[in-house]
């Protein structure tokens, strides 16, 4: 008895500590390359090297900063992949010592389960490579034809900026409005797809950019 | 565990969640689980998933530690260490203290090297992440390990994967009886991005063995066995088959083993599963079934249940899992 009470004393102990820290947890969701050795050298063929860094919308700013995210992007965010809290990994990409680009990944609620939107992007945000890694749908064989992603190509914020993630409309004549859905019996997913680039450029911009989109004055 | 450490440790954990940094290179999550039954054999409340000797499932508190290393010339290695505090309950409870990861992975450039304890390099096992679930691959009935202390190499091509390890074959606790198991996995497919991968692993050595911290003999047996896995998605549908076979002990083994389930709900918040499996091992055939229910109640919380019944004891056990896993900044 005493045995198994010196037990309870260490359990109670571990789960105090656990409350305790509660205000500084955050939840398990992330987004990672599966395989970044492979994957950065794919997206960026020339690099020699990346670093991984970790950032959270709580870190940077807390509620005031979401807010602001939110309003960037015209909705809110909800569901497991859009906490405050969820670790993104940021992949800075080096040619030698040299900074040449970015990798930034979004999970996204899709049609079945979550899917994982990643953009290469070069130092002034601009979209290199668009790329589905986790898509399950019976059409992601379309959605992940390169055709489809190469329609993302140059494409950043400014343009997004144009495109209302709610309703799926977008400004005409916009280059976000030209882009083809390859698969129509999969337009939430396509939506989907198409709210994760945003989102992601918006977080790209806050962690890594400074804002520069803000600062262009292309806010919604 | 005295006032003064207790004092201590919380002292240096509040420290350390109260330095938040803009970005890091770490990742640290809390875990923490509790797990309870009823086996219809026994007619009592248990307190573990599979066996009282196996590591998983039971309940435990625990930590995941994700650390990277970066030069001027980017990344070079990741330490990943991943431990337990279980408890046997009992009439007389134990504390069992359990190592999953706890090795460094350095880039060589054209290939990775790890050195420590880690998943080696064979059948499904090695790249299905069991670590939270309830229901479990081939390495919970004696084929290969979940995880085994050594080292390995593993290169990735745009196809697929390749892998080699050398290991001490003792599985969580590490034995040098001489012992030792040798690996290799080669896999066509990348399951994130293609949605399907086929596998095909051989291992041979002389393993010892053991349940969980468990050793249950003191004289490696000879192994040797080659198997094939096909794992495929599509939309909430998931199914995993391995087909493993050799020689276990001298004597001929095999296992036939399938997993399917389906999600359901927004971001398949709910997944059912089957699980039959087949083992020939030591001149006895086993079948296995389970069915399990998953529910994420949160970005933190997940409930689990399963059943799950062995054809040779007539056992048959229900089992509910509470699992919590969050990140702690410092």
């Amino acid at each position: 008895m005493n045995h198994a009470g010196n037990l309870l004393r260490r359990s109670t102990f571990a789960l105090v500590l656990s409350v305790l820290l509660a205000a500084r947890l955050f939840p398990a969701v992330g987004c990672d390359l599966n395989d970044p050795d492979r994957d950065v050298k794919r997206l960026f063929p020339g690099a020699t090297s990346y670093k991984t860094l970790y950032v959270s919308v709580t870190e940077k700013g807390g509620a005031p900063l979401l807010r602001r995210i939110e309003a960037r992007l015209g909705d809110r965010f909800k569901g497991l992949y859009e906490t405050a809290d969820v670790p993104y990994t940021l992949y800075l990409v080096y040619k030698s010592k040299n900074l040449i680009g970015y990798i930034h990944g979004v999970n996204q609620k899709g049609r079945y389960g979550g899917l994982q939107v990643f953009l290469a992007l070069d130092l002034q945000g601009n979209i290199r490579s668009f790329y589905f890694q986790k898509l399950t749908s019976q059409y992601a064989k379309l959605l992940r034809d390169p055709s489809f992603g190469r329609q993302f190509e140059g494409l950043n914020l400014k343009d997004f900026n144009a495109y209302d993630v709610t309703t799926g409309a977008s400004r005409e004549g916009g280059r976000v409005a030209a882009i083809r859905n390859p698969a129509p019996q999969a337009e939430d997913d396509f939506r989907a797809a198409l709210r994760a680039v945003k989102k992601n450029l918006i977080l790209v911009d806050e962690f890594l950019l400074g804002n520069q989109y803000l600062k262009d004055g292309a806010q919604p | 565990m005295s006032k003064r450490f207790r004092l201590g440790v919380l002292g240096l954990l509040l420290t350390l969640a109260g330095s938040p940094l803009a970005a890091s290179n770490h990742l640290f999550y809390l875990e923490a689980q509790g797990v309870a039954g009823y086996s219809a054999s026994a007619s009592k409340t248990i307190f573990y998933s599979q066996s009282p000797e196996e590591a998983m499932q039971k309940p435990s508190l625990g930590f995941d530690y994700v650390q990277r290393f970066s030069g001027e010339y980017g990344d070079w290695a990741v330490l990943a260490v991943q431990f337990r505090l279980a408890i046997n309950a009992g009439p007389k409870p134990t504390l069992e203290p359990q190592v999953y990861n706890a090795f460094l992975r350095l880039k060589l450039g054209f290939v990775a090297l790890w050195a420590g304890h880690n998943r080696p390099r064979f059948g499904l096992a090695a790249d299905l992440d069991s670590h939270s679930l309830l229901l479990q691959p081939l390495p919970m009935n004696g084929f290969g390990f979940d995880r085994d202390w050594g080292l390995g190499l593993e290169r990735d091509f745009s196809w697929g994967q390749g892998g080699l390890s050398l290991t001490s074959g003792s599985g969580m606790p590490l034995h040098l009886k001489g012992n030792y198991f040798i690996a290799g996995r080669i896999t066509r497919g990348v399951l994130a991005r293609d949605n399907l991968s086929l596998g095909f692993s051989v291992g041979w050595g002389r393993i010892l063995e053991v349940m969980g911290t468990h050793l249950m003999s003191d004289t490696p047996r000879p192994f040797a066995a080659a198997g094939l896995d096909f794992t495929r998605l599509w939309n909430n549908l998931e199914s995993r088959l391995e087909v493993l076979a050799g020689k276990m002990a001298g004597q001929p083994a095999y296992a036939l083993f399938w997993r399917a389930g389906v999600g359901f709900f927004e971001e398949n918040r709910l997944k059912i599963e089957i699980q039959p499996v087949v083992l020939r091992k030591e001149g006895r055939t086993q079948v296995l079934l389970s069915a399990g229910v998953s529910f994420l109640a949160g970005a933190d919380w997940t409930l689990r249940g399963m059943v799950h019944f062995n054809r040779e004891t007539g056992d048959r056990l229900y089992v509910f899992q509470v699992y919590y896993y969050k990140g702690i900044r410092f």
